[in-house]
């Protein structure tokens, strides 16, 4: 039985990634994708990962795709002032020399005080020992609040800041 | 791993005499094409009864504003005008299908069979009772959302490819309005697991009991108010009225599914009137109790299971009339008014749940009030006593 949900997955899978590539049309692409990550959702199911099939279903098909759709139909199609008089497309910088310099700055006193931090922690790690747990949902979240609670709250200070950055391009805009 | 139907019945003598029959005709397949079949029957069950329900949402949904505006409503067919939805499904066969010339003809066909989809993935996991739970996934909750979600691409893709003014702006309304809600009921069904420590509905439902005092809305004031914010987050996420603006008849026409006609539009009615099902029984498993019987009456045996299932619709069927009630109450919100209702308000009361919730489990060790009553009023007695 496992072998039939494994060739439907693999083959809704296959056939959404290619599919999307074949197609010129953006939203019809949106649509395989789509059926691509279900495909995709279906093979952690056959490999048993229930939980990490679930959050494929509730992040990727209910939010990434939806927010692919929308930026799609909400950016439009490309414009004249674009590109210069030799016909290059020109790509915005995504800020200034100033933002540039300060954003590898920070970036790099942040390693540094981490790697002070966490050295001797990582030099001295043993692996805990896991209490009995039945669910992949409890040793997941077992997992993630002990032996990896500095990536979950990494990826927490990346999520606010992309919520930060969100607010700043939303907000809006000085004397406009 | 998981309990499904199949492992609740294999504990019943007539399984194993089943079970036995099948392995002496197909061999090894035996067991694997037993355990289809029985997944197949039950799911044919389940989807008939939930789409009969829909269907006689459409009735309800009828005979309750009329009786509210004092009209008669639909009394033509059958007793009661009770067969109204049959004739309305023989209407929707002998329309015309029109698809309008410049539509995206590949999106806007596969628009109201993602709904379907997405709202008949959800009924696996929706606990009917303890036996009769078409597979009890230890994410169940999670899965539900999950493939709940599909309804919301399904609103915007329908939108989009009908390529019509009225129809795309209802599909960025819905859009919208299903992601932003999202927000404040996945928080405040947040809540509930925390307080049961399970994700799955047997174990969120097995942690109430089956007398008002032991659900988990009067367990403590943050589950009362995060009922109500799960209550109105799930009307806007199912696209009812206050929160209608996809559809707006008086000022989009019909929203999304203006140029839709015939079984795609009948898709996308069943689909909407089955998700009100879908997230009332959510809504009762989570907070009022789900199917647990008052005085411990429902149980293993066949009679226990039928009160069990007799008592969740019950309560899932209260809300649908809270639902429809509410329709024909309310004036529709603006957008403005919709997007602030949801980020300034629902959703930081979901946040203050949440942690309100976590405290109350730490700091008391998850007594629900009444047990601090009960505790608080035996002190008192024998402390009159002395």
């Amino acid at each position: 039985m496992d072998n039939v949900i494994f060739i439907l997955s693999t083959l809704l899978t296959v056939a959404g990634a290619i599919s999307v590539i074949v197609t010129k049309n953006v939203m019809h692409a949106c649509v395989y994708l789509l059926t691509c990550l279900l495909g995709v959702a279906g093979l952690y199911v056959t490999l048993g990962a229930d939980f990490v099939a679930a959050t494929q279903l509730a992040v990727y098909v209910g939010g990434v795709v939806i927010l692919m759709v929308f930026a799609v139909m909400l950016t439009g199609g490309p414009k004249s002032q674009t590109s210069n008089k030799f016909g290059i497309v020109k790509i915005p910088m995504m800020g200034n020399a100033k933002t540039y310099i300060i954003g590898i700055l920070s970036s790099v006193i942040f390693v540094l005080m981490a790697y002070r931090v966490l050295h001797r922690v990582i030099a001295g790690y043993q692996a805990g020992e896991l209490p009995a747990l039945t669910e992949t949902v409890e040793k997941i979240g077992f997992m993630l609040v002990t032996d990896h609670v500095l990536a979950f709250e990494m990826s927490s200070v990346l999520l606010l800041g992309a919520l930060i950055g969100a607010a700043i391009v939303a907000r809006p805009r000085r004397g406009a | 791993m998981n309990n499904t139907i199949v492992s609740y019945l294999s504990q019943y003598e007539s399984y194993k005499g089943l079970l036995q029959t099948f392995s002496d005709v197909f061999g090894q397949a035996g067991p694997g094409l037993l355990t289809f079949i029985i997944f197949l029957i039950s799911c044919i069950l389940v989807v008939t009864i939930l789409a009969t329900i829909g269907g006689l949402g459409t009735y309800a949904e009828r005979k309750i504003s009329a009786d509210m505006q004092a009209r008669m409503g639909p009394n033509r067919v059958g007793p009661y005008g009770l067969l109204q939805f049959l004739a309305d499904g023989v209407k929707m066969f002998m329309k015309e299908d029109i698809m309008p010339s410049t539509a995206d003809k590949f999106i806007f066909s596969l628009a109201p069979l993602l709904a379907l989809t997405g709202v008949f993935g959800t009924l696996a996991v929706l606990p009917f009772s303890s036996g009769f739970t078409l597979t009890n996934l230890d994410v169940g909750v999670f899965y539900l959302i999950g493939i709940g979600s599909l309804v919301g691409v399904a609103v915007f893709l329908g939108g989009y490819a009908s390529n019509s003014k009225w129809s795309m702006l209802g599909g960025m309304r819905g859009a919208s309005q299903i992601i932003s809600y999202e927000i404040p009921v996945v928080l405040s069904i947040m809540a509930i697991v925390l307080m049961s420590g399970s994700l799955n509905f047997v174990g969120l439902v097995s942690a109430q009991g089956g007398l008002p005092q032991e659900w988990f809305i009067f367990h403590n004031p943050f589950t009362f108010i995060g009922f109500f914010v799960f209550f109105i987050g799930a009307l806007a996420e199912t696209n009812r009225a206050p929160f209608d603006l996809p559809e707006a008849e008086s000022e989009l026409v019909s929203g999304y599914h203006t140029e839709y006609s015939g079984m795609r539009f009948a898709f996308f009615a069943l689909a909407e009137y089955v998700e009100i099902f879908v997230v009332c029984g959510v809504g009762a498993a989570a907070f009022l109790g789900g199917y647990n019987v008052p005085l411990h009456l429902g149980g293993e045996g066949i009679i226990g299971q039928i009160l069990q299932v007799l008592i969740f619709f019950g309560k899932t069927l209260a809300l649908y009339y809270l639902v429809i009630m509410v329709r024909w109450t309310y004036p529709r919100l603006r957008v403005d008014q919709l997007m602030t209702l949801c980020w300034k308000y629902l959703t930081p009361m979901a946040i203050f749940n949440l942690i309100g919730c976590a405290l109350w489990i730490y700091l008391l060790d998850g007594q629900s009030m009444w047990d601090m009553l009960a505790g608080f009023v035996g002190s008192m007695g024998t402390g009159g006593g002395h």
